[in-house]
């Protein structure tokens, strides 16, 4: 028999039985729907969180910030393991930041502002994908590049208030309104015996606004040079206040680096690289170990979502398991008179288990178009019914629901396999049926 | 074509502590030849149907053998029994036994599906069918609107549709007035004669039974007479 001709008995058999058929690929869309638009929440936060996480971040990342002796202590890094990490294989840079141990004062014409001064190796900064927003990377020592809200700080010298009192920002007539870009800007800084040593930079590059909106860079970066030159004058590691020069003797310490980054050649290697750095005890923090954590706590979820939906599924099975039992009772003198003409018994328990398989195809095609418009509806609705209860704003771009193709082929999957199951008995009753009897209807 | 040789058979009867044996058919020794028509004639409870259902395969034999067209079946599984009944048998029943969702068209065509055949040699077969039995004005009737003549003519298109070489017929005249009888038999043998068709049927009313070329009675589970071949 072909599977067209065991399709079109099945089509006529349904036609039967209209009412019960629909009732059942209603009970099976249903279930269907529930498991989708159940497990579609937990896909929806995930991509959120993902999405948010991997905007706010750099993926190739890696935080380098020490690493653990034998002993349990962590040690600071040094040029030596600057050294090792750009060797390794797929790393594309490594940055090496720190910062001045005093906060400078740096004056430009009649403005001033006090922040943090970072020694930055600029070829690696480059190479490390940073781009600036305005002007180019220093090539000489005394070439600086300043963070984008530096200039919201520069401030004009003056006796009067300068603050807005509803923001705490400075006014916006006391800001330097030009251009930073090629002005020659002062650095001071002083020692232990608060003499002052002014060093004379060129602003090169503006810095790009930091991804996370919360972040404020107002950083003025300065070359090694620079950093060497405070440390000289001022004859403390990095230029720290407070501490005699005499005193203060750990060459370690001095070749300490604050802020070490490795910048894997593409998402792909991070892990392997942050494997590598972690088997040699180095502390370590990348957006792929965050993501993993974060993948691993949502797949838990949704596996828990699917399990809750799959019963509402099995729910439904039960109305398919007493569809088909009904069905092959009713049939049953059909049944017989097919087997008394040459019907195979693999014939009838196909036909029964594609049409299981039918009421199961149909309810889960009704179900993702359910489950899909559900979803449209709870994103649409859901934020605006959370804004109006609790009167706050949701995060731009949050998804509360999320349904991408794999969960579809799951609830499917999930769906065929329940209905077929459920359907498994009534076929093979359906085979072992009885030719004489079946014909006598003796059911 | 049908040979049965030391045919033994009972039926349990009652559960599993209070069985009882009922003997059905006893040492059945009978040769159907090829172009045959074989009518078998008994009372009721005599045993005729029983032989003829061990002969369709609905029921397997206690003891003895059945060969058909040169094949031992009684010890063919369900399956391939269904296969052998779908190339080599045609059967005509009392009641007709059509399923009353399809039309005399799809009835008649239902064996062809289950052959696997295309939908356009379906349609030329069932046609030629429907005009055999001179049903072709109600290709679209339902058996409920169909006289018993009519239906058990659908059940003989549909049995001979495969053209087998074996119709077994069990009382195919039972439900019909004498009029229509009498056009049944004398259609029974004009496919006899035009197409060759062996027939075994099962009847207790002589003059279905004066149709055969031979005609074998059966009482009380044991073959009285006839059960050689002419």
């Amino acid at each position: 028999m072909k599977f067209k001709d065991k399709i079109r008995f099945i089509r006529q058999n349904i036609k039967k039985n209209k009412v019960r058929t629909f009732m059942t690929i209603l009970a099976t869309a249903m279930g269907c729907a529930f498991l989708i638009v159940l497990a579609s929440i937990g896909y929806g936060l995930q991509k959120s969180v993902v999405e948010d996480t991997l905007e706010q971040q750099i993926v190739t990342q890696i935080d380098v910030h020490g690493q653990e002796d034998d002993n349990g202590n962590y040690r600071s890094l040094t040029m030596e393991d600057v050294k090792y990490f750009e060797e390794m294989e797929n790393v594309k840079a490594v940055t090496r930041r720190n910062q001045i141990r005093q906060m400078p004062t740096f004056t430009l014409e009649d403005y001033q502002t006090s922040v943090a001064a970072v020694t930055a190796h600029f070829p690696s900064e480059k190479d490390s994908g940073l781009e600036l927003a305005e002007g180019r990377f220093p090539e000489s020592a005394n070439e600086v590049i300043v963070g984008d809200h530096f200039s919201e700080y520069l401030a004009l010298i003056t006796e009067e208030d300068i603050y807005d009192e509803k923001t705490g920002m400075i006014k916006e007539s006391f800001l330097y309104q030009e251009s930073l870009l090629n002005k020659t800007v002062e650095m001071t800084v002083t020692d232990n015996d608060e003499v002052e040593h002014v060093i004379p930079l060129k602003i090169v590059g503006i810095m790009e606004e930091p991804t996370k909106e919360w972040l404020q860079d107002r950083n003025v970066y300065v070359s090694n040079e620079i950093y060497t030159e405070v440390e000289i004058f001022t004859g403390t590691p990095g230029g720290e206040l407070g501490i005699e020069p005499e005193m203060y003797d750990a060459t370690e310490e001095a070749e300490a680096i604050d802020n070490v980054k490795v910048y894997a050649d593409n998402l792909e290697v991070v892990q392997s690289i942050s494997d590598k750095l972690e088997d040699e005890n180095y502390a370590i923090y990348s957006v792929v170990s965050e993501m993993n954590q974060i993948n691993m706590l949502f797949t838990v979820a949704k596996a828990g979502l699917i399990l809750v939906g799959t019963i509402a599924i099995i729910i439904a099975s039960i109305g398919i398991y007493n569809t088909m039992t009904m069905a092959v009772t009713e049939r049953a003198p059909d049944i017989g008179i097919m087997k008394a003409i040459g019907a195979n018994p693999k014939t009838i328990k196909q036909i029964f288990l594609l049409e299981s398989s039918y009421i199961g195809i149909i309810g889960a095609f009704i179900g993702v178009i359910v489950a899909y418009a559900t979803s449209f509806l709870v994103n649409l609705g859901l934020p605006m019914i959370l804004e109006m209860t609790f009167g706050e704003e949701l995060p731009e771009g949050l998804q509360f629901s999320s349904i991408p193709i794999s969960l579809v082929l799951i609830s499917i999957g999930i769906c065929l396999l329940v209905t077929i199951v459920s359907g498994l008995r009534p076929a093979k009753r359906a085979t072992e049926l009885d030719v004489l009897k079946a014909m006598r209807r003796e059911f | 074509m049908i040979q049965v040789k030391h045919l033994n058979h009972h039926f349990e009867l009652g559960k599993k502590e209070k069985k009882t044996r009922l003997t059905v058919l006893e040492n059945i020794n009978l040769c159907v030849e090829k172009g045959e028509i074989v009518t078998i004639v008994g009372k009721s409870g005599s045993g005729k149907s029983t032989l003829l259902n061990l002969i369709s395969g609905f029921i397997r034999p206690v003891e003895g053998e059945i060969w058909i067209d040169g094949k031992e079946v009684s010890h063919f599984t369900e399956a391939e029994f269904a296969d052998f009944r779908l190339k080599h048998m045609g059967f005509v029943f009392q009641n007709f036994q059509l399923i009353p969702s399809m039309t005399a068209y799809q009835n008649i065509e239902l064996p062809l599906i289950l052959k696997g055949l295309t939908e356009k040699d379906r349609k030329q077969i069932t046609d030629e069918m429907l005009e055999t039995v001179g049903l072709t004005d109600f290709r679209s009737h339902y058996p409920s609107e169909l006289s018993g003549g009519q239906q058990q003519r659908v059940s003989i298109a549909r049995a001979l549709v495969l053209k087998p070489a074996l119709i077994l017929a069990d009382e195919p005249t039972g439900s019909l007035d004498s009029e229509t009888e009498a056009e049944l038999l004398t259609f029974i043998k004009q496919l006899n004669k035009d197409y060759g068709i062996t027939f075994l049927i099962i009847t207790h009313d002589e003059e279905v039974a004066s149709i055969g070329h031979r005609t074998i009675t059966i009482s009380d589970g044991q073959l009285l007479e006839g059960g050689a071949s002419l």
